[in-house]
């Protein structure tokens, strides 16, 4: 998964390695920190690449949270500037390496085989690991129905509460949780027919628009439902109701009492 | 100045200072002395006149007491012609049967024919041995005869021996009926052809000798007692104070109160008398040494002068011109110039003060210049390293190169990038000058911007307004780019929505108004505040966010040389709009180029 906010970047940085001989497949791509909380569960991946330099959320902040709910992820730092101070932060936290832009293509394909190494390497001790998680599963599913479905409604409950919360996802419910993030990620859509995503993604636009009627600014109403990224919070937002974000509010004041669902 | 002296000089009063602990020591010293000399005055004062009453008190005593002495003579021998008075001797040699009546006022006669050529007896007693007795003035008295017939009184006259015995009161058988006090000079009378005690003669003095003798010498200050303390004559006031310790021919003396007032008290025996003088003085003027104090008063005076002299001297000498050279000082450093000080100074100790100090702001001075001169050094060279790093020529080379390739292989966009990015950097190094032509400087904005447009897609899009005369305006060099780097990452891409960068500039009475305005997402107004009034102490390097706007901010004021040369307008959610004001400085311009 590549993390930066400039697109060209982003289209190199895809576009100038050859992942296909590592055996290895870009698997996303996030212009932001917050986009990339949104979008980690779905994507998976057990590579990121990580920009410090992003608005809204930076790549420091983005790999405090990653590394606390994505243990085995390997995050790889990239930097257009070589200060100091974050030189400093980034080695404070558990990085795999640390990378200067513009970058090489032969120095990328180093760092990406010694990951490659790290990962198979654990992979063994992974895999049985995640046997036993699944029959510890079982044995949960078949101790108590019950509690599970009451699992399913607090946990909703919960994020209609908090999904102002912009580090929000469906890693950190699991974690508070007690739960395997596939696990809960089955469940919940098992139990509600949406996946999570989708459900806090469907309640942050839902409460957008109502801030859409009242005129508020984009980047203003971005921030208020949790993802202050406003170019994500777009997209989001395009997707959810056919229409910019702007045409929304213009419709809306030609149209006063016009809902769009 | 001198108000701002006082202030220095009300600081330093907290702790010690010269001239206040010297004003203590003068006021301390004066303030002794002076109670040292009014001491010395009352002690020396009070000894003179106790000295003196003591001198006059016992003149007078003296004289009267023998004046006393010599009186009761008179009485004494007088006393010794009564008892060879003819009629007395008939009197006494008769046999106890014999005595008439007739011979008693005989001899009474003969008695008072004596009594008549003196003053001051009161009375006359006689008794023979078988104690038939005659007296002058019978009547005036009354007898204690219990005591008459018993032996005391008696054994007391005869152990005299036919000499005087003075007594008080009758020896204490008679008194007077109106209680006057009488002194009695007592003998026993020996017949003179046969030596044999026939009786005993009593004459009793009246008091009124004595007051006589105090108003001849016109004393009313004394008072004559008996040795029992009875008041015999002179102020009765007096009485009072008797008691045993003036039973002696010594005189004594004695320090009393009077009606609050201290007076001397002095009192003696006279000589083989039973009586008492007391006298009390007041202790007059005449006891005052004055000529002594006049010349201790002047001494005073003198130390006075000298004293306030040295405190003058010492001010106007020392601590003044401290004062002055401290505040000439601090003049210095309030003006932040490191000028010599010139201050007029009496003495060559405060002279070399100041010369100390001047050397020394001549050796800081010269610290200075150095330490601008390492300063400039370095920056050259620090510059020249930075050049040397950058090597313009290779790196436009190698753009060039570059953009040829592209051209070549028809990839014409790349060719284009490359040329705005060789552009910007040649106008971004401008040869390394500091100021350059207000065009230049939107070059440097266009290129950029197109350069970020490039990054970040079709997220801006750019308008200027420059006004044509402003055209060749010397700026400093990047204060638009910083700005507009602002616009984009704080203002524009926080918003997520497209946005517009507009840049103005016109000329205002001479001075270049720069606008830059982005409709992003506003500055609060707190935000706004900090920028413009933060120091450097106050803004944090690290906090990169506001430090470019900032640091531009304070070079345009630097190169300005004023504060209000910025000027910062904005609505949150609608736009930033920045406005500099940068003043011509044509002759800074032609020496930059």
């Amino acid at each position: 998964m590549i993390i930066d906010d400039e697109e060209s970047a982003r289209k190199l940085m895809r576009a100038s390695i050859d992942y296909e001989s590592l055996g290895m497949q870009v698997v996303g791509e996030a212009a932001s920190g917050i986009e990339a909380i949104n979008t980690i569960d779905e994507l998976r991946p057990d590579i990121a690449f990580v920009d410090i330099n992003m608005p809204f959320m930076d790549g420091i902040e983005f790999t405090t949270v990653a590394t606390g709910r994505y243990p085995n992820l390997i995050i790889i730092i990239m930097t257009a500037v070589d200060q100091f101070e974050y030189a400093r932060k980034c080695v404070s936290l558990p990085v795999f390496d640390y990378m200067l832009k513009p970058m090489v293509r032969a120095e990328v394909t180093k760092v990406l085989e010694r990951a490659k190494e790290k990962l198979e390497s654990s992979e063994t001790a992974y895999s049985e690991e995640l046997k036993s998680a699944g029959e510890s599963e079982e044995e949960i599913s078949e101790e108590g129905n019950l509690g599970e479905a009451n699992a399913t409604e607090v946990i909703k409950k919960y994020v209609k509460e908090n999904f102002t919360d912009s580090k929000l996802n469906l890693a950190f419910i699991a974690q508070n949780f007690g739960f395997s993030s596939s696990y809960l990620s089955r469940k919940f859509k098992q139990d509600t027919g949406k996946n999570f995503v989708e459900y806090l993604t469907d309640l942050r636009m839902k409460k957008a628009i109502k801030y859409a009627e009242n005129g508020y600014k984009m980047y203003q109403t971005a921030s208020e439902v949790g993802i202050p990224d406003p170019n994500y919070f777009s997209r989001c937002f395009k997707k959810y109701a056919g229409m910019s974000y702007s045409e929304f509010v213009a419709e809306k004041c030609v149209q006063p009492g016009t809902s769009v669902s | 100045m001198r108000k701002f002296l006082w202030r220095r000089v009300n600081e330093l009063n907290e702790k010690k200072t010269l001239s206040s602990s010297l004003k203590k020591v003068i006021l301390g010293i004066v303030l002794s002395t002076v109670a040292a000399f009014m001491l010395a005055t009352y002690v020396i004062t009070k000894r003179e006149q106790i000295d003196y009453g003591m001198r006059d008190s016992e003149n007078v005593l003296r004289t009267l007491s023998s004046n006393i002495s010599s009186e009761m003579e008179k009485y004494m021998s007088l006393s010794r012609l009564i008892m060879t008075e003819d009629r007395l001797v008939t009197f006494l040699r008769a046999s106890t049967l014999s005595v008439d009546i007739g011979m008693i006022n005989d001899a009474r006669y003969g008695i008072m024919d004596i009594l008549n050529v003196t003053e001051g007896v009161d009375t006359v007693m006689v008794f023979r041995e078988d104690m038939i007795m005659l007296a002058t003035r019978n009547f005036m008295y009354i007898y204690d005869y219990d005591r008459m017939d018993g032996n005391e009184w008696k054994q007391e006259i005869y152990d005299g021996f036919g000499s005087t015995v003075v007594s008080l009161d009758t020896f204490g058988i008679a008194a007077r009926k109106d209680s006057k006090a009488v002194v009695t000079v007592g003998r026993a009378i020996y017949d003179t052809s046969s030596q044999k005690r026939t009786g005993i003669l009593l004459m009793n003095i009246s008091n009124n000798v004595f007051e006589r003798m105090l108003v001849r010498i016109r004393y009313n200050n004394i008072c004559i007692l008996g040795d029992d303390g009875t008041y015999i004559a002179g102020n009765k006031g007096y009485a009072q104070y008797f008691d045993d310790y003036f039973l002696s021919e010594k005189i004594k003396y004695r320090n009393i109160k009077i009606g609050g007032e201290s007076q001397l008290l002095s009192g003696c025996q006279v000589p083989n008398l039973p009586i008492v003088i007391l006298r009390v003085s007041p202790y007059g003027m005449e006891g005052i040494p004055f000529r002594m104090l006049y010349v201790l008063l002047f001494l005073l005076t003198v130390f006075m002068i000298i004293a306030v002299y040295v405190v003058l001297f010492i001010r106007q000498t020392i601590t003044n011109p401290i004062y002055e050279l401290s505040a000439s000082m601090e003049n210095n450093k309030k003006s932040g110039e490191l000028r010599k000080i010139d201050v007029e100074v009496p003495y060559s100790e405060l002279e070399m003060l100041e010369g100390d100090y001047n050397s020394m702001i001549d050796h800081v001075n010269e610290l200075f210049d150095e330490l601008v001169e390492k300063e400039q050094t370095l920056q050259r060279a620090e510059l020249r390293v930075l050049q040397e790093q950058i090597k313009p020529h290779f790196l436009y080379n190698s753009i060039e190169t570059i953009g040829y390739m592209a051209m070549d292989s028809g990839a014409e966009k790349v060719h284009d990038a490359l040329e705005t990015l060789g552009s910007f950097y040649r106008n971004f190094l401008s040869k390394g000058d500091r100021e350059i032509p207000l065009s230049r400087e939107i070059w440097i904005v266009k290129d950029y911007l197109s350069l970020q447009k490039l990054r970040y897609g079709d997220i801006l899009e750019d308008e200027y307004h420059i006004d044509e005369k402003t055209q060749d305006f010397v700026v400093p060099k990047l204060i638009l780019q910083p700005l507009v780097e602002n616009c984009i990452y704080h203002g524009i891409r926080m918003k997520g929505e497209k946005g517009k960068i507009e840049i103005t500039s016109k000329l205002v009475d001479g001075e270049l108004h720069l606008t830059v305005k982005d409709t992003g997402v506003g500055m609060k107004q707190e935000d706004i505040d900090k920028i413009l009034c933060s120091k450097r102490e106050e803004m944090d390097s690290n906090d990169s966010e506001s430090f470019g706007l900032w640091g531009t901010i304070e070079r345009i004021r630097y190169y300005a040389g004023r504060d209000d040369v910025v000027r910062i307008a904005s609505e949150i959610g609608e736009f930033t709009e920045i406005e500099f004001i940068i003043p011509n400085k044509s002759a800074l311009a032609s020496r930059g180029e």
